[in-house]
């Protein structure tokens, strides 16, 4: 039995600007994501893989084409529906981490679940359970400035998991952090893969994306290697 | 998300910026404070001044020279109300039980090496009835020291003070304008009217002022500054002000306009009330645009707190909350800014009620209206000024707000 898909893209296209000065910074893109897949999205700066990102992450809406996320025709939702795609079945990382100062690390996992409307105890203890995850079960009540930058990524990967997402999206998670910080949350992203959630990464770094096990090439807003081996880079570009 | 949940991280955010929080609400809290003591003040005010008014002594009618519109010109004009006129009220008008003649001067008195100034009140011996006086020791003025224009004198209690210490004033001479009189008994304690400590003034004869202090004034008779009656009962007041008036209008031989006017105690609370209402209503106002700019205040900070919290914006945005709970959260925010500055104003107002209650003899009503008022119109305040920049929030792209590192 095949996998189900988590993303299906059909002829994404995505404009700014009108008339003379039109870009097209995703140009009728066709793209099928798996359930368990572990992928890199790779491309030169400017070539539309951020602009892919924001759509798959549905934070932005394609000029047009469909894109079905899990079974669902995203592309012609409302702000609150799209809002509420989010909550459930998407998971963020990014490379800022975005953790909100104020909170401890445990608040600060449990804020996706308080959109959600979990129940007070379950967003306890499922907070808890997300960051014994990540490895920060003895840090729990740190407020992020007293974390390490690996420390906070991953209180911010405990986050995005603790909806229980169908997909996991990380920008550039490691921009920020020093090479062995980068290996350990690799490896944090690698073990989260084999338990069966499904990953795409944004990166820029080869090393980074070696690690996965597909990378999708993008090159003036199109794909052009949809199915590239982590091993080929350094091949093409 | 409930509101429950919306109002604890708002908390949760205010508490982690104290001193901005309480800067913020400085505005509001000032101006509900000013509000609830404005109009507490206004309102105590208000009561006193009826309180003397009512203290003047039951069924008061009083008969002033000049009209009521004009009367500063009347010090230039013959002086019409005279002696004659009250002993023809006194006399001819049924629905009257007393009347009293009063002639009025600020003038030195003097015990010894001790000089004050007091007001003398020339009258005679039914001022006490109507007017709701009574001496505390010694005796008042009698028929024949008015009569024989005596050089008699009854003493305020403080002035008692004030002159003699702990001596005994009865029986002692004192002199007024070089003339000596004798002390014959002293009046128990009034109190303040409309600021004029009753307590202080000096009583002599009527006709004993006239003669020996002030001398006339008037071609028409021994001239007075008012005339104080007091109507039978509660219901002969208006009665009794017609009569007057007739009377006087035939006495004063009138065809056109009154030279005298009739005032009730009613017609004087009236226009106290007017008075101190419309002071009530302007320290309301002033009081009301103080909140209006801690509103604004609020609204400023607000707009800058959705500026600085952009990125913050954008996370929530991108882990699920819609732009209703981004709005919801920023109006919430906003709401108890001005809800908690109005709760803490409210409270140092009435604080400060309680204070001028203390230590003056205005007791301010502490009013739950314009407590209700007071807060609920910061709690709008709240919602109206966090409108805008809540929506600014709601409104920002995750993508943008995201990236703005």
């Amino acid at each position: 039995m095949p996998n189900a898909v988590i993303i299906r893209l059909e002829e994404i296209t995505k404009l700014y600007g009108s008339g003379d000065t039109e870009i097209h910074a995703l140009d009728a893109v066709d793209l099928l994501v798996e359930q368990g897949e572990y992928c890199a999205i790779m491309g030169a700066s400017g070539s539309g893989k951020s602009t892919m990102m924001n759509i798959i992450g549905c934070l932005d809406r394609p000029s047009s084409g469909r894109y079905y996320l899990d079974g669902v025709d995203v592309a012609g939702l409302g702000d609150t529906q799209l809002a509420h795609i989010r909550n459930r079945k998407l998971g963020f990382v990014f490379q800022q981490f975005h953790l909100l100062p104020q909170l401890s690390a445990l608040e600060n996992v449990m804020l996706p679940m308080v959109y959600a409307s979990v129940s007070a105890a379950e967003r306890h203890d499922r907070a808890v359970e997300a960051l014994q995850r990540v490895g920060l079960g003895n840090r729990m009540n740190n407020k992020p400035t007293q974390l390490s930058g690996g420390q906070q990524q991953r209180v911010a990967i405990a986050r995005a998991i603790v909806n229980r997402p169908v997909l996991l999206l990380a920008d550039e998670p490691t921009g920020a952090l020093d090479s062995h910080t980068t290996q350990e949350i690799l490896g944090i992203f690698g073990e989260l893969n084999t338990s069966g959630i499904t990953v795409v990464m944004v990166t820029h770094e080869p090393e980074v994306a070696r690690t996965t096990r597909r990378v999708i090439w993008f090159r003036d807003g199109k794909v052009i290697h949809p199915h590239m081996a982590p091993a080929q880079i350094g091949q093409v570009a | 998300m409930d509101i429950f949940e919306s109002s604890k991280m708002a908390v949760k955010t205010l508490t982690a910026n104290k001193l901005r929080s309480t800067l913020t609400m400085l505005g509001i809290i000032i101006g509900n404070a000013s509000v609830i003591a404005m109009i507490g003040i206004g309102q105590g005010a208000q009561r006193l001044a009826s309180e003397q008014f009512e203290s003047l002594g039951p069924n008061v009618l009083f008969i002033t020279p000049g009209k009521r519109e004009t009367r500063s010109r009347t010090f230039d004009l013959p002086k019409t109300l005279v002696m004659q006129d009250a002993e023809a009220i006194a006399t001819q008008v049924p629905s009257v039980a007393g009347v009293a003649a009063q002639r009025q001067t600020q003038l030195p008195v003097t015990y010894r090496n001790r000089n004050v100034s007091a007001l003398i009140v020339g009258t005679t011996p039914t001022f006490l009835s109507v007017r709701s006086f009574d001496v505390a020791s010694g005796r008042f003025l009698s028929d024949q020291d008015v009569e024989r224009n005596t050089r008699v004198v009854v003493l305020g209690p403080d002035l008692v003070d004030r002159l003699f210490g702990t001596t005994n004033p009865i029986g002692q001479q004192v002199r007024i304008k070089d003339v000596s009189f004798q002390v014959i008994g002293v009046m128990q304690p009034k109190g303040a009217f409309l600021g004029n400590n009753q307590d202080e003034a000096v009583y002599v004869p009527i006709t004993t002022l006239a003669n020996r202090l002030t001398g006339r004034t008037s071609p028409y008779g021994l001239d007075l500054t008012f005339i104080s009656v007091s109507a039978r009962d509660e219901a002969s007041i208006s009665e009794a002000e017609f009569q007057i008036a007739n009377l006087l209008r035939l006495r004063h031989k009138i065809t056109d306009e009154d030279d005298f006017s009739v005032q009730t105690q009613k017609d004087v609370l009236q226009i106290v009330g007017t008075i101190t209402g419309g002071l009530t209503a302007m320290l309301a106002a002033i009081a009301g645009i103080s909140l209006l700019v801690g509103g604004i205040g609020i609204m400023n900070i607000m707009l800058v707190s959705v500026t600085e919290r952009t990125q913050e914006i954008g996370l929530r945005k991108a882990i699920g909350a819609s732009q209703q709970d981004i709005l919801v959260q920023f109006m919430i925010e906003a709401v108890i800014l001005s809800a908690a500055g109005g709760l803490l104003g409210t409270g140092i107002g009435v604080g400060g009620i309680l204070l001028v209650g203390a230590l003056t003899p205005l007791q301010a009503g502490i009013s739950p209206v314009a407590i209700a008022l007071a807060v609920g119109v910061s709690g709008g305040i709240g919602l109206f000024f966090g409108v805008f920049p809540a929506r600014q929030a709601a409104k920002l792209d995750p993508i943008v707000a995201l990236r703005s590192a």
